[in-house]
């Protein structure tokens, strides 16, 4: 039992925020120009060349003595031909791609059990062999898409529950957040942390 | 506890058979379903994709609020889908005793053009004797 991924999306059909955990194929980062808004994760989000800036050990600075930190470069400065974005041999489709994917799922999925049922009602989640996507959609049109393992409960609950605390607290009623901005994901520390507390401590997580 | 429907899905994406059993759920025009179901295609495809770890099968079961669609893919291709209520344990051995049904009754018919529609008695009659 485990849960491998979040993506929360706009009404606007972007994604805002993305958060992966056990995931053994990850997904390759975005392709420059996918319509991938920043901070919606670090991981994903296309580098500019001399890639991984922020880590580099030149770059530290030591927030308690202000000094900057000098270290031999691990990396070569100038990656090698060929060599510069290396992609394991397991990953999956660039982020911006599977991020329309999964929302094109998602919305083809929703009318189709509207048409079916004739009702007003949502989807719900599907499974497959390997894992089952569950979605919670808010009255403001905020998607809420969970991949978890295949045999796991229903995850709407711990959904309403990111987005009734940390979402409402950290996201909607911080006056600091554009929100429908279509400029930026959700930039927050404290929403990330805090979701990441939240899944770590199911049950089911493990 | 309810069988809503069975669709039968070619492998190219095309409706070939559709009955509702019941009235759970509304009934929608034939143009309706061939839409429904060529989508249910497409989806059933990406849903493969997107898995988060190795490789994964197509979605095998579906749910709404009201109902669910259990999906069976064969080997060839031909995606057998029955609707039913949220809680409907025999969805699985349902579809396994359809496929046997339309291995002998369709199948096995010189007649029958494959992934053309199912024009059948024998089907439709075992299929209402399985599905009650």
């Amino acid at each position: 039992m485990t849960i491998y991924s979040l993506y929360i999306y706009d009404r606007h059909c972007a994604c805002v925020y993305y958060h992966d955990w056990h995931r053994t194929k990850p997904p390759r980062v975005a392709n420059e120009g996918g319509g991938i808004l920043p901070a919606v994760s670090h991981q994903i989000y296309p580098r500019k060349d001399g890639a991984a800036l922020d880590t580099n050990p030149r770059n530290t600075l030591m927030s308690s003595s202000g000094i900057i930190v000098a270290v031999n470069d691990e990396v070569p400065r100038t990656p090698l031909p060929g060599a510069t974005q290396q992609v394991p041999a397991n990953a999956g489709l660039p982020f911006d791609e599977e991020a329309k994917l999964v929302y094109g799922v998602v919305l083809s999925l929703r009318n189709m059990v509207k048409k079916i049922s004739g009702k007003d009602e949502g989807f719900v989640n599907y499974r497959t062999s390997t894992y089952k996507l569950h979605l919670y959609e808010t009255l403001s049109g905020y998607k809420f898409i969970m991949l978890s393992d295949p045999n796991a409960d229903s995850l709407r609950f711990v959904m309403r529950q990111i987005y009734a605390g940390p979402f409402l607290e950290y996201v909607v009623r911080n006056p600091l957040t554009q929100m429908d901005s279509k400029e930026s994901g959700i930039d927050n520390e404290y929403f990330r942390t805090s979701i990441d507390r939240m899944i770590r401590g199911l049950s089911v997580f493990n | 506890m309810a069988i809503f429907g069975l669709w039968v899905i070619n492998k190219a994406g095309g409706l070939v058979y559709q009955r509702n059993f019941g009235d759970g759920l509304p009934g929608l025009t034939s143009n309706e379903y061939l839409v429904l179901a060529g989508t249910l295609h497409g989806i059933h495809a990406i849903t493969s994709r997107l898995s988060p770890t190795g490789s994964s099968s197509g979605a095998h079961v579906i749910e709404g609020e009201s109902f669910k669609m259990t999906i069976f893919l064969t080997a060839t291709g031909t995606k057998f889908v029955l609707l039913t209520s949220p809680v409907e344990p025999t969805a699985d051995s349902v579809l396994q005793k359809v496929y046997e049904i339309y291995a002998d009754a369709v199948m096995k018919n010189p007649f029958h053009t494959p992934e053309m529609p199912i024009r059948s008695e024998v089907f439709d009659t075992r299929i209402a004797a399985l599905i009650k």
